[in-house]
């Protein structure tokens, strides 16, 4: 029998057997290979959790240097310490925040990591900011993006970026401010501000923004933190203190001289 | 294997190349070519999907309503893309990353729908197969070559490996071309390729 293969209902007959064929194909593949994927992702992140600890995470491993990873509440009490119902929690961190849970990495010397993400310029920006045990300082800064202009935005994924992060402090006093990418160049003094990427604007005042919003939900957790660990590094943080008060200070007399 | 086989596996690599002779698949070649790794796993991927293409369309090509037939050679191989695609992501996440859009786009990349259309359609299984790994040699081939010199100038290392720091080539008050890491440098070298193998196989010139 000969088939007329230009036929309305041959033609038909072809797509409709042709479409669920692939359809089959395409699910199969894409549920054997699942599991592969989610590892691969699960395990960015941990080396990116790493990296903001200032680890090579050639050499070290999570296990090695996180000791926990919990899910705090709006009141900074932890709620959840299940693992992978942490890294669940991270796949979207912008909805989970707004849920008023927040994910955070305890390391063993009693830094902690929290999980950023935010706007850049022309889609999502994310990455992983790690303070020191006084809840203050920085102590490493990893960010990535998905479509920031490679040579300006992009550039806050280079490492000679996120090192400007690094001793910076979120807290002046009391008082949260967070770190602010400063165009035209950060007062070299002001430890709440890093230089901005020339050219690229919009990307850096989207991780200025995106440092203030994450972390200022964990404030009740940080003021608890800081509080238990408190007793021993006082002093150096009065002499620190002083010494930024001191600098204000100067700041202050020199605008009211001009 | 027949000799009239093998030509279809090999013109594609230097006489009938399709990125230096053709002049198709240019746009990913420029975007892939900053490292050789990526340039290397793009070139197989791209094999891979013009291969199977090829074969498979070929299989189909007498039961092909010809009404329908771009759409058919779309559909699949934009499912050979598609698994390309997720296999990397399950096997070599950091390189999948690396190439992000590019493997998507290998889907409109001209050199395979044009093998599928001039020859998959018209040959069988067999030769159609040899000449779409041949075409996707070809093309890699060029990424690899153009791939080799922007890593090597522009970041002093191949696969990765600091070559020039362990020479000591810095020490010698060398600097990495920056300009190499952009995609016009690569533009560049794919016409500094096309003038030496047109210098060297004079046929191709154009009179």
């Amino acid at each position: 029998m000969k088939v007329n293969t230009n036929s309305n209902v041959y033609i038909i007959i072809y797509s409709v057997v042709m479409v669920v064929i692939v359809a089959v194909l395409l699910s199969l593949a894409a549920l054997g290979l699942k599991p592969y994927q989610d590892e691969n992702i699960l395990n960015e992140k941990k080396i990116q959790i790493v990296k903001a600890l200032g680890y090579d995470a050639a050499t070290t491993q999570y296990k090695d240097v996180v000791a926990e990873a919990v899910i705090l509440n709006a009141e900074g009490a932890a709620v959840e310490n299940d693992e992978q119902k942490v890294f669940d929690a991270l796949k979207d961190v912008k909805g989970s925040r707004e849920a008023g849970s927040f994910p955070i990495f305890k390391a063993k010397d009693g830094s902690v990591v929290v999980p950023l993400y935010g706007a850049g310029l022309w889609g999502p920006i994310w990455g992983y900011i790690a303070l020191n045990s006084d809840m203050n300082t920085v102590k490493g800064i990893v960010l990535d993006h998905s479509g920031e202009t490679p040579g300006l935005g992009a550039e806050i994924t280079t490492a000679k970026h996120q090192a400007m992060y690094v001793g910076k402090t979120i807290f002046e006093g009391e008082e949260f401010v967070g770190i602010t990418l400063k165009k035209g160049g950060a007062d070299k003094d002001n430890l709440h501000e890093v230089d901005a990427i020339s050219g690229g604007t919009k990307t850096s005042d989207g991780v200025s923004n995106m440092i203030k919003d994450c972390l200022v939900s964990y404030k009740p957790y940080f003021a608890a933190a800081k509080a238990t660990v408190v007793a021993e590094p006082k002093a150096e943080e009065a002499i620190e203190a002083e010494a930024t008060e001191q600098k204000s200070n100067d700041k202050n007399i020199e605008n009211n001289g001009k | 294997m027949a000799s009239k086989s093998l030509k279809n596996l090999t013109a594609p690599l230097s006489g009938n190349n399709p990125v230096i002779v053709q002049i198709l698949g240019i746009c990913s070649a420029l975007a892939v070519t900053v490292q050789l790794k990526p340039a290397i796993v793009m070139g197989l991927s791209v094999m891979v999907v013009t291969a199977f293409a090829n074969l498979v369309m070929s299989m189909l090509r007498k039961g092909v309503p010809s009404r329908i037939r771009i759409i058919v050679q779309l559909v699949v191989i934009a499912t050979l893309v598609i698994l390309v695609d997720q296999v990397l992501k399950a096997f070599v996440y950091d390189v999948s990353k690396q190439l992000s859009v590019y493997v998507g786009l290998i889907i409109t990349n001209c050199i395979v729908m044009g093998r599928v259309e001039a020859f998959a359609l018209q040959n069988k299984p067999w030769d159609s197969f040899l000449d779409g790994i041949g075409n996707g040699a070809g093309y890699g081939l060029i990424l690899v070559i153009v791939a080799f010199f922007r890593e090597l100038l522009g970041s002093g290392s191949l696969f990765g490996y600091p070559v020039f720091e362990k020479i000591g080539l810095y020490e010698l008050g060398y600097s990495n071309c920056g300009l190499m890491l952009f995609p016009p440098m690569a533009l560049i070298l794919v016409g500094c390729i096309i003038w030496i193998h047109r210098t060297i196989n004079t046929n191709l010139q154009e009179k």
